[in-house]
């Protein structure tokens, strides 16, 4: 009787201090392997990927219908754009009579990952005009998609001819 | 370098209220590109901007979410609607973590 408590007891430790082994090598693994997560958002895997332009109005939109929207948009590019790295772009869409622009999608059918920017508005504050540089890759067209609050989607398109690509080798 | 994150914001000099304002924003920044190897991009953590949030008397009035095929520098205009004196304030986030905030006081004349 005098000897069980003692086996038991030993097992009891041993047992405790290969968890907290395991423990410790659990909470150490993640700090020391991978790379943190919160902070590396620009890796390869976070970045939109390298598709076709129709694969991308695929995962962007489904399947819904995008109709020409060149008479209430007013898209802006160059005609040629010599440094295919700065290409000023601007667009500006007239407010619909009922609801808002919700988003400006512009996407360049010709650069590896052809999704470049979205611009979001809020319903009262802010009116849908924006203008920024863009990086070209090569000649090709430029699309500018704006979505209506209604789920409408509107398209204006403009070819740019880039003499020198924008986005390096 | 050491310029990154150096916020300029351009206002007209005279604003109504009422009026529609265009605002410019540059951003020093160097957007890095997806770098190539044989043919085969590297994976590392590329540092550039990926959101700028625009909100005006507190409220967010534009929100912008941006990739790397925008240019080095970059900047963005964008138009609201004045309608009382207080602070614009523009931030912009890059995927390294960094935050850049620039202000401008729209006042009346």
């Amino acid at each position: 009787m005098s000897g069980m408590p003692t086996v038991v007891h030993v097992t009891r430790r041993r047992l405790l201090h290969g968890l907290g082994l395991l423990g410790l090598a659990g909470a150490v693994g993640p700090l020391l392997g991978a790379p943190r997560p919160a902070a590396a958002q620009g890796n390869l895997a976070n970045l939109f990927p390298e598709e076709p332009v129709d694969a991308t109005l695929r995962r962007l939109f489904g399947g819904r219908p995008i109709k020409d929207g060149s008479s209430v948009m007013k898209l802006e590019l160059p005609l040629i754009a010599e440094n295919g790295a700065v290409v000023p772009m601007s667009v500006e869409v007239t407010p619909p009579t009922q609801g808002y622009v919700k988003s400006i999608y512009i996407v360049s059918d010709r650069n590896r990952r052809p999704m470049n920017v979205k611009f979001n508005f809020s319903p009262d504050a802010s009116l849908p005009f924006v203008g920024t540089n863009l990086r070209l890759n090569e000649t090709g067209d430029v699309r500018a998609i704006a979505e209506l609050s209604d789920g409408t989607l509107l398209m204006a398109k403009r070819q740019v001819k880039v003499t020198v690509g924008g986005c390096g080798g | 370098m050491a310029e990154i994150g150096r916020v300029r914001i351009r206002i007209p000099s005279s604003i109504k209220a009422g009026d529609i304002v265009k605002v410019r924003v540059l951003v020093i920044h160097p957007m890095e590109i997806v770098e190539r190897k044989d043919g085969k991009p590297v994976d590392k953590n590329y540092r550039f901007i990926n959101r700028v949030i625009v909100t005006y008397l507190g409220k967010e009035i534009v929100q912008f979410e941006t990739t790397q095929s925008l240019s080095e520098n970059p900047f963005f205009s964008f138009a609201f609607k004045a309608t009382e004196p207080g602070p614009l304030k523009v931030t912009f986030l890059d995927t390294h973590g960094g935050k850049y905030e620039g202000t401008a006081d729209i006042k009346f004349s």
